[in-house]
């Protein structure tokens, strides 16, 4: 065991103590807004003790926009890209380290560039893309002249076949926010840190790299991928502007959207306390993950440690 | 895999994981190519089945989508689609000479790199504490992450909130210590604002990586260096903070990548990148004027400069970390 | 408070019943007609409130509104829509963007599509200067449809206590009460700045004070227009305001908190707003408020004032029916019924003198004289080529460019005729790019 310093020990629990309180502050005024009335709530100065239409606005932003669906929307667009990121990633990152072939730092270069440029810097042509996702395919067809032949030839319309509009749908709300290669990235950086001893005594046991993978590389990655499920959770749940330019129907809403619908605009009455209320049952989701996943996730990098 | 070789396995892992120094430095030895492991398989095409959702993916949704966006920087258009003039580089010749353009710029790399690093710091500081202390550190760990929990725009209104000099409770304090707190009237102020509100948001990001490697690092490495009489500031120094290097070199890129491009939604809530552009960094003026303004061939020649600079900058910090990362660990 | 929700939530329940129950007899015939709006809050649930009326009204459109974001966003939607033909049939666009819709080839002017579906509309009807703003050689590109002034709102309680019954006409009157409401320590917020002040204390002081914003009356005479405003009165207007705000009289609101609750809620005894704040202040304003016409420069005569607010603009590229509904709904809105029912839900103006007189005959403005006096302001004195509207060529770029250059001011990084002067430059640039594109259209 390692000795204790008393004072270290003491300083730590400042720090952390000063943290608690910088992350609370502002959550506590969100409380407090949302707990009064439209009248109270503009009030200067600001009260500081909470009043007693917590509740009741809770339930009133609730039904005004009918969360129920919305809910629905934010879990299946959010576990959407947890599980299509992960996947998606985990074994790009186990081929760009554990593979030699051609253009290996091609597709790692291709790969780690959309890094830079998030979705909001190109939204008008991504957005495009989704709407018509299959164009590219269709000019490409167009331009080597095989959607010509096969009209000529067979009759058959290739343009027609080739139409998917994704506008409105689980898809387009999912795929280009997982286009981005943060998730691989991460594998790429944790997987150099894992021995080689165990690849090499995989392959003198005469497993091949699916099994490697599945059996040694998964196992070991266990506690990354929770942290990243984390992660990619809160990303997806918070998401904000990609489904406001994206839906067009309220059926296919995300919570965050109906917050945002809450939120007061000039020329209207500033209901911040609905908003504020709202904000509470919208980001309880988020809040919980990290709370309860936060012990599993601990454990687990605990274990592995030992 | 039978059973037991598995176990074997994941013993060595055990085993291993203690001394990643010498591994790592035997894999630095024989590997000739960046970023391969020593141990690897030669199955091209099984690798390129893997690579190929990534790829799709990125193709689809980012690359094509990324060309076209590019592409505009050499037309005015319409934002309707109707009417294009190609104009050659006259989108750029307007941006170089514009000094709106050029404040952006300054403001942008010093706002990151203030950013990257506060933020940093900051969540070096909690985990260090964390990885301190005995008592509370769940309950500590689970709020400090609370903010991420929280979406960017609605962290930005709290913050907006706080300190709205006319109504906000903590800039009434602020006023009565003698300080004349105005974001809307002192650029310095708003920079400020927005750079506490980005920090907020992202120190608990950093924290959990740091928090993970920091816990990683195995018991017996410390006590060994407890054994030799190093206390626990200097064992952080000189033992859990190199060992975390390469989650640290990944929280460096993804701060600048953050501060760069995800802080717009705080910006968006709290300034609009005002007073006077005082805070409008280069991707919201990018968003700014391609989005609200639907000027799209401007801010398509803003998107080409950002990307050429991201991509130079991440090519050589790259490269000099990733050489430094592996001779030290 | 209360009770006004639970009505909201029950109305809004039972439409959402209609719907269900009309799902399963006459969905399946029934036209979907797609609208895209900018207005949220009480005016959003005021709008649900019309689509669903009119839903009731037949049975042969169902219109599905939604709202998209403010003006900006909305906008910003329809372009991206519009881009890969997923646009809606119905869109609401500001008067800051009516030059961007008119000249996009992607919309059908309103009196066509009307002609063409068989409805008479009376476009003579619509108030002047609404008319005056969206007819373009005498037809109507779009529905006038929320349409608004700023006004000067004051607190009656703080202004008595000063000493003053009302404010004063011009702005040396008004800045003389201010002043007084500070000194005399009635509030120390006097007045606070609109977050569209461009809008109110400059386009429409332009306006009123008869200053020319752009040559070419404004725009209106052709696309080859050139902005002014660094080189008449509106120097000493942004110089003035300045002063009030270094001198804490006049406050910015900021993000985060609207200007209009600064009022609503007591901090600051006035601000100069839209007429359509009528239904926030009604609602939350606790003391004695009140409102008048907006102020003028000493020894002027003032001219009306602009509007403001959006118009309903039929979107191309529609199959037939979708724009017969279109027009069916259109001309449901333009009704005199709708138009009275719509202005006092919301305190826009009646866009309509049928309307309007049909309000006025029911004794309406005398129970609600604050309802007038935006019309009375719309209507002052004769327009001039300065006091018409603005149309200008991508007004939301040279708007942005104009706030950022007067925070500028604000600030102290600019003086104010070197940010007129800047924001006039950067401004004509845009108006040549748009030319460029839109020449001989």
């Amino acid at each position: 065991m390692v000795e204790r310093h008393i004072w270290l020990s003491l300083f730590c629990h400042v720090v952390l103590l000063i943290g608690a309180a910088a992350v609370c502050l502002p959550l506590y005024f969100a409380f407090v807004a949302g707990s009064l009335t439209v009248g109270e709530v503009q009030q200067v100065p600001f009260p500081l003790v909470p009043g007693d239409h917590f509740v009741e606005n809770t339930v009133t932003a609730w039904m005004e926009g009918d969360f129920g669906r919305l809910y629905l929307n934010s879990i299946i667009v959010t576990v959407g890209i947890v599980v299509g990121k992960l996947a998606v990633s985990v074994i790009a990152g186990f081929a760009v380290t554990y593979f030699r072939f051609p253009f290996r730092m091609t597709a790692f270069w291709l790969i780690f560039i959309s890094l830079m440029l998030p979705v909001e810097v190109r939204i008008i042509p991504t957005y495009e893309a989704v709407a018509d996702a299959g164009g590219p395919l269709r000019s490409f067809f167009g331009a080597i002249g095989l959607t010509g032949f096969l009209a000529s030839t067979t009759g058959y319309q290739l343009d027609a076949a080739l139409q998917w509009n994704m506008i409105n749908s689980y898809g387009g709300l999912i795929l280009p926010l997982i286009a981005s290669a943060s998730a691989t990235f991460l594998f790429r950086q944790f997987f150099l840190t894992v021995p080689d001893e165990l690849c090499e005594a995989a392959k003198l046991d005469g497993a091949g790299p699916l099994k490697f993978f599945r059996d040694v590389l998964l196992p070991l990655s266990s506690s990354n991928i929770a942290a990243l499920s984390i992660i990619l959770f809160l990303y997806g749940w918070n998401q904000y502007l990609w489904p406001l330019l994206f839906t067009t129907e309220k059926e296919m809403y995300t919570a965050m959207i109906g917050l945002k619908d809450l939120i007061p605009v000039a020329d209207a009455q500033p209901a911040w306390h609905l908003a504020m209320a709202a904000s509470f049952f919208v980001m309880a989701p988020p809040a919980l993950v990290i709370l309860l996943m936060q012990r599993w996730f601990t454990r687990g990098l605990v274990d592995s440690s030992k | 895999m039978p059973a037991s070789s598995a176990m074997r396995l994941s013993e060595g892992a055990a085993t291993r994981l203690r001394f990643p120094l010498r591994l790592k430095l035997g894999s630095l030895l024989s590997s000739s190519e960046t970023g391969l492991k020593a141990s690897h398989f030669r199955r091209p095409w099984l690798a390129a089945g893997l690579l190929a959702p990534q790829l799709l993916i990125l193709l689809f949704f980012f690359f094509i989508p990324t060309w076209k966006a590019l592409s505009l920087a050499f037309v005015q258009v319409d934002p309707f689609g109707a009417t294009m003039i190609f104009v050659g580089l006259d989108n750029f010749t307007t941006l170089f000479s514009s000094p709106e353009y050029r404040d952006s710029a300054v403001l942008t790399l010093w706002f990151t790199t203030v950013q990257c690093f506060v933020t940093l710091f900051v969540a070096c500081l909690f985990a260090f504490a964390t990885d301190q202390v005995m008592r509370g550190r769940a309950i500590y760990k689970g709020v400090i992450l609370l903010p991420y929990a929280i979406a960017p725009a609605i962290s930005g209104v709290l913050w907006a909130f706080l300190f709205n000099p006319t109504v906000g409770p903590l800039a009434q304090i602020l006023d009565e210590l003698g300080y004349a707190w105005d974001p809307n009237r002192r650029p310095s102020d708003a920079l400020l604002l927005v750079s506490v509100a980005a920090i907020w948001k992202h120190v608990c990001y950093d924290y959990i990586f740091l928090v993970a490697a920091f816990l990683a690092v195995p018991a017996s490495v410390i006590e060994a260096g407890a054994i030799d009489g190093a206390g626990p500031v200097r064992r952080f120094l000189t033992i859990t903070l190199p060992m975390a290097a390469p989650t640290i070199f990944f929280l460096i890129v993804m701060n600048f990548v953050y501060g760069l491009f995800e802080t717009f939604g705080i910006i968006d809530v709290i300034t609009h990148g005002g007073p006077a552009g005082s805070t409008n960094t280069l991707v919201y003026k990018v968003y700014q004027d391609g989005f609200r303004q639907l000027d799209l061939g401007s801010s398509a020649a803003q998107s080409v400069v950002l990307m050429a600079i991201a991509v130079l900058f991440t090519v050589l910090q790259f490269r000099a970390v990733e050489r430094k990362v592996n001779y030290q660990v | 408070m209360a009770s006004t929700y639970m009505k909201s939530v029950a109305s809004l329940l039972a439409a959402g019943a209609l719907l269900m129950g009309a799902a399963g007899a006459s969905a399946a015939e029934r036209v979907k007609i797609e609208w895209w709006y900018a207005i949220s809050g009480k005016l959003g649930e005021t709008v649900q409130q019309l689509i669903s009326d009119f839903n009731k009204s037949q049975d042969k459109y169902e219109v599905v509104g939604t709202f998209k974001g403010n003006y900006e966003e909305t906008m910003a939607a329809m372009v991206a829509a519009y881009r890969v033909n997923q646009q809606p049939a119905i869109l609401q666009s500001a008067e800051r963007g009516f030059m961007t819709m008119l000249k996009s080839g992607a919309i059908i002017p309103a009196d066509e599509l009307m002609a063409k579906q068989g409805y008479k509309i009376d476009w003579s009807d619509f108030v002047k200067p609404v008319a005056g703003f969206y007819i373009v050689n005498g037809k109507p590109a779009a529905l006038p449809f929320n349409s608004s002034t700023p006004i000067l709102w004051y607190n009656a309680d703080a202004f008595k206590a000063a000493g003053f019954d009302a404010p004063a006409d011009t702005w040396q009157g008004l800045e003389k009460q201010l002043y007084a409401l500070k000194e005399k320590k009635v509030t120390d917020c006097p007045m606070a700045l609109p977050g569209d002040f461009q809008w109110s204390l400059i386009e429409n002081y332009s306006a009123i004070n008869d200053q020319p914003f752009g040559t070419k009356a404004n725009g209106y005479g052709g696309l080859d227009t050139e902005f002014v405003y660094n080189r008449t009165s509106v120097v000493g207007q942004v110089a003035r305001l300045k002063k009030w705000i270094d001198d804490g009289v006049l406050k910015i609101a900021g993000q985060g908190v609207a200007p209009i609750s600064l009022y609503t809620s007591g901090t600051c005894a006035s601000i100069i707003n839209s007429t359509a704040s009528h239904s926030a202040v009604e609602a939350d304003a606790k003391f004695k408020w009140s409102a008048a016409v907006m102020p003028h420069e000493e020894g002027v005569q003032p001219k009306n004032s602009t509007i403001g607010g959006a118009a309903l603009w039929a979107i191309k590229g529609k199959p037939e029916e979708v724009q017969a509904g279109v027009a069916a709904f259109f001309n449901y809105v333009a009704q005199p019924d709708v138009q009275e029912w719509w202005s006092k839900a919301t305190g826009y103006v009646p866009v309509t003198n049928a309307a309007y007189a049909k309000m006025k005959l029911e004794g309406y403005f005398k129970d609600h004289p604050t309802r007038e006096v935006a019309i009375e302001q719309l209507s002052r004195g004769e327009p001039t080529d300065n006091s018409r509207g603005f149309r200008f060529g991508n007004h939301n770029q040279s708007t942005a460019i104009l706030l950022e250059e007067m925070q500028a001011v604000w600030t102290g990084k600019k003086a104010p005729q070197e940010a007129l002067d800047s924001s006039v430059k950067r401004g004509n640039e845009i108006l040549r790019q748009y030319e460029k594109l839109h020449a001989g259209k």
